[in-house]
Order: structure tokens, then sequence, then C-alpha cells
């Protein structure tokens, strides 16, 4: 194998071992380490643009009644805010660490599909492009929830195929980065490097990867069929002509809830990652943590019930959907207690990345409990379309999801960059988002307790303060991400020198730490050994 | 393309890739028709 992969890699012009330069270099790239980069600032704006939307909301939320935008709009704005955040700001950000990462962990010089991986990227700036330009077409954007249901959604006006299109690229993007990562993995490996001993990083988006093939043809063909519907006549979920919308929900939370963890487990891969090196201990039950992952997969594809307890369906249903939901706490019990009995005893020092760790570990938890809170089905009835889901799922995404994110690239950014960043504005970072993301989501929860409805731009009285509340934690966490931004951009222009291993207490589970910092433009042109 | 592309040269590996590719472009194109042909055949 050491000697097949060594002879067996080659650059198409060996005198070639510098990128191209100007914009030949992002428009044909085929570099993971390019492509990867493409994804991220792709990820950031997108962030930053679904993030002004949310501006927006919180702004007209901040007091009863209706003050910046009408509600059409603000239903538009909702609508579309989870549109870009869920597909162009988190699952990008994810495809461009893996892009990033997983070649540099295995010991690959490369994606194993290096073109496909150049349209992959692509495809995406013309989806999003689309997408926002539904804003300016007759009858305006999207506004029916990104659940999208009909009959709702089948009333959009001339945006509504240019929104399915943009879904459909988004798909089609996601399912060839699966493609490319599962093969990368499975055939580019360095010698030595079984599946056993690759990072948890590459682990976790290996099962991703499947996820992603599984679900994401489910909802391209419920989509397609909407247009059906909307276009041709067909009654496949239009009430109007006899067809059923509970079915479309059936099968848009198919595709929803293994989404969820498409979001969340290559954040797991991360703090599995993040937390071992500023523990300097090796991750506790590292195999265990594999399985829980595959376990967590396994289970998202039989939960999707769970949305629609209050659609009304058999007791035995809503019982098997209710305990098997329930039963996702205990692999995600494994991992969470893992990562604590890493920590224990452990050498801890508590650089931005641990920082980001430590806080996606009580903050994702509590949006897990208040998960499990939602799956019970009596309880659902009650918190089911109020407040408290989007507090809910905001934990499970903001500090869970992004927090993972963010620890992931301020883990590898000087290994990317070469440089050290400023640490005293990176940990202001931390602080403002720890201390923000609470201000702001935590009040949701008492909001839906109380009865709040969402998706809707005006409210009773009795709600108006906590909605100051979460409003005024929602400017400033979105202010703070300003300091996100400006780190990046430090950092790659310049600072203190990294070295190859970059964290004291780096532990060689990923070969990325025994290339330099930046790693060559082309790394393991000759594959490693793994003892 | 780029001139600096990456190229795998040899054979069973790319042999190897390539059916990876098949297998699972044509696993995702099955869910994508299947569901379709089965909510077509459930709403007759």
């Amino acid at each position: 194998m050491a000697q097949t992969l060594s002879s067996g890699i080659a650059h198409h012009d060996d005198h070639h071992d510098q990128p191209d330069t100007g914009i030949k270099r992002w428009l044909f790239a085929t570099n993971h380490k390019d492509i990867g980069t493409m994804y991220l600032v792709f990820s950031l704006i997108m962030f930053f643009i679904g993030g002004a939307m949310a501006m927006v909301i919180r702004a007209e939320l901040f007091q009863p009644g209706l003050q910046l935008v009408d509600p059409v709009l603000f239903n538009q704005l909702t609508t579309n805010h989870a549109l870009i955040m869920i597909f162009g700001a988190v699952m990008p950000a994810f495809v461009g660490l893996a892009n990033w990462m997983i070649p540099m962990q295995i010991g690959a010089p490369d994606m194993a599909l290096p073109r496909m991986n150049n349209f992959s990227f692509w495809i995406l700036p013309f989806a999003f492009t689309l997408l926002l330009s539904t804003f300016f077409v007759p009858g305006g954007a999207a506004a029916g929830g990104w659940t999208l249901y009909p009959p709702l959604s089948l009333q959009t006006g001339d945006s509504f195929p240019m929104l399915i299109f943009a879904i459909h690229m988004m798909g089609i993007s996601s399912i060839m980065g699966a493609i490319n990562v599962i093969v990368t993995i499975m055939n580019m490996r360095a010698p030595g490097m079984n599946l056993l001993k690759m990072p948890l990083f590459a682990w976790s988006w290996l099962i991703t990867a499947y996820l992603l093939i599984a679900v994401m043809p489910v909802l391209a063909g419920a989509v397609t069929m909407l247009l059906t519907d909307h276009f041709f006549k067909t009654s496949f979920f239009n009430p109007a002509g006899g067809g059923d919308p509970v079915m479309f929900e059936h099968i848009f939370w198919f595709f929803g809830h293994p989404e969820v963890y498409i979001m969340i487990l290559p954040a797991f891969g991360i703090i599995s990652e993040v937390l071992p090196t500023f523990s300097r201990k090796p991750l506790f039950g590292a195999t265990s943590m594999i399985y829980a992952i595959a376990s967590i997969a396994f289970l998202s594809f039989i939960v999707w019930g769970h949305h629609m307890f209050a659609d009304g369906m058999p007791l035995a249903a809503q019982l098997f959907y209710m305990m098997y939901t329930m039963l996702i706490a205990v692999p995600t019990g494994v991992k969470v207690f893992n990562w604590t009995a890493t920590m224990w005893r452990g050498s801890l020092s508590f650089e931005p990345p641990m920082l980001f760790a430590l806080a996606f570990l009580f903050l994702f938890t509590i949006g897990g409990f208040s998960g499990l809170m939602l799956a019970i089905v009596p309880a659902d009835f009650q918190y089911n379309q109020t407040y408290f889901v989007v507090a809910h799922f905001h934990y499970v995404l903001v500090p869970g999801a992004i927090f993972g994110i963010m620890a992931g690239v301020y883990y590898w950014l000087p290994k990317w960059t070469g440089h050290m960043y400023n640490m005293t504005l990176a940990k202001t970072h931390f602080w403002l988002s720890a201390i923000f993301v609470n201000v702001l989501f935590f009040p949701q929860h008492f909001l839906g307790l109380a009865g709040m409805p969402r998706r809707i731009p005006d409210y009773a009285v009795q709600f108006t303060d906590w909605n100051m509340v979460s409003s005024i934690g929602g400017f400033a966490f979105g202010a703070s991400q300003i300091l996100f931004a400006i780190v990046i951009v430090q950092c790659i222009r310049g600072g203190r020198k990294a070295t190859s291993a970059v964290w004291e207490g780096a532990l060689p589970t990923g070969l990325e730490w025994t290339l330099s910092s930046p790693p060559p433009y082309h790394s393991f042109t000759i594959a490693p050994e793994i003892l | 393309m780029s001139a600096s592309e990456t190229q795998i040269l040899n054979a069973a590996v790319k042999r190897r890739i390539r059916n990876g590719v098949l297998g699972l472009a044509s696993l995702a194109l099955a869910f994508y028709f299947g569901f379709i042909a089965l909510l077509v055949y459930r709403s007759h």
C-alpha cells in the first residue's frame, strides 16, 4: 500500500508546485486547500447575510406592534434566514473544514475527485444568488417557512421555481461533496491508517456524508413534486386537488431530522479533536465515540415523527417516536460524559478553541435537554409552534453547530495561515458570544412557555420584556461576530509564526500536525507511513 | 483545469474511486426517483 500510493500519485505538472495566480486560481481550483478556503469564506459571507436578516427580525420583535417591516416581509425574512443559515452558512462551513482537514488528517495528497470538488463549490454562489434574488421578484421571496409546507408554500409568487431550483442546486452540491468525502476516506488514507486510527473529525464526516447521500435526494424529490403541484396540476400534496399535505411533512422531516445531525455530527468531531489537545490527554473512549456517532446517525432516520405530534397520529406511532427520540440521549450522553472524562485530571488550558469547545459542551447540552422535553408527546402539544421550539433549535445550532465551527476555525487557523492570531481579541469574541448567545436565546424559553407563538411579527404586550432582552442579546451577539472576521483577516495578513504542532498539547492523532504551518500547497505527495 | 492538479495514476486506486462514485451516485439517484415513484404509486 505504501509503495502503491507513493508511486501512484503524481501532479499533472510537477514543475507547477505553486498555485495559479489571480482569478484563475479560484475559478479553476482543484486543490483541496483552495476549495476549503472558498467554502469557508462563502460560509462567512452567508453567516453575515443570514445574520443581518436575524437582526431585522429581532429589531421588529423589540417591542409589540409593527415597526420596521410588514408581516409578509417578516415571514420572508424568517424563511430565508433559516435557508441561508442552514444551507449557506453551517453546511458549507463544515464542507470547507472537511476539504481543508480530511486530506491532511488522513495523509492524502488531495480529495479523490478534485474537479467535482470545484463544481460542488461553484454551484453554491449561483444557488444563493438565485435564492436572494427572490426578494426582488413579483410576489416576493418564499414566506411559508423553511419547511416549505404545502399548501402555504404553493402560494409563493413568481419566485417559487427559483426557490426550488436553488434548493436542487444546494442538494446537488451537498451530494457531490459527500461522495467526495466518502471515496477520499475509503481510498486515500495513508498506509497504516486503519479506520480506527483515523481522527474523530474525519470519522464524524464519514458518517455525515452517508447521511447526506441518504436524505438530500429525498428533499430533492419532495420539492420536485411541489414544483409539479404548482405548475403541472398534479396534487401530490395540494389538498385542493385531493393531495395529502401531511405526506409532505413526513417526507420533509425524513430529510429534516437527519439534516439536524448533518449539522451537528461534524461539530462533535471538532470538539473531539479540540478537548484532548487542550486537556493534554488522549480522547477518553475514542472507539465508543465512533459507535455513539454511528448510533445517533442511525436513530436520526427513525424519529422524524416527533416533529409532527400535533398533526395527530396513532398512539402507537406517538409512543414509537417519543421513545426512540429519547433513546438518542443515550449515545449523546456517552459523548458528553466521554468529553468530560477527557478533561478529568487533564492539564487544562483555555485558548479560544478550548473556550468554544467548553461553551459547546454546556450550551449544546441545554439544547439537548429542551429537545428531550419536546420529545414528550403531551408536553409537545403545549410547546409546539411556540418560542420554546425556537429557543431549543437555536441552542442546538448556534452554541452547538456554530460554536463547533468557531472552535474548529480557531483550532486550525494557525495551521492554515502559518500565523498565530490575536488571542486577546479571539477571547473577547468568545466571551461576548458566549454571554450574549444566552441573553439572546434563553429568554425565548420563557416566552414559549408563556405561550408566545413563533413566526409572528407582532405579539401580546405581556411578552414585551423578554423580547426586549432577547433583541438586545441578538444585537450584541451579531455585533460581536465582527470581531471574528477581524481576527481571521488579521491572522491571514500576519502575526507571530506558528509552529508545525501549533498547540503545545496537540496529540498526533491527525497527520496535519506533521506538516509545516502553513502546509505546502501540495501535501503528502509521498504517502506517510503510520505505525 | 489547474496545471498543478493532483492526479492518481495507480489503476487499482482509480478503479476503486470510480466504482465508489458510481455506487454512491446511483444510491442517491435511487433515493430520489424511488421516493417520487413511491409517492406517485401511493397517490393513485
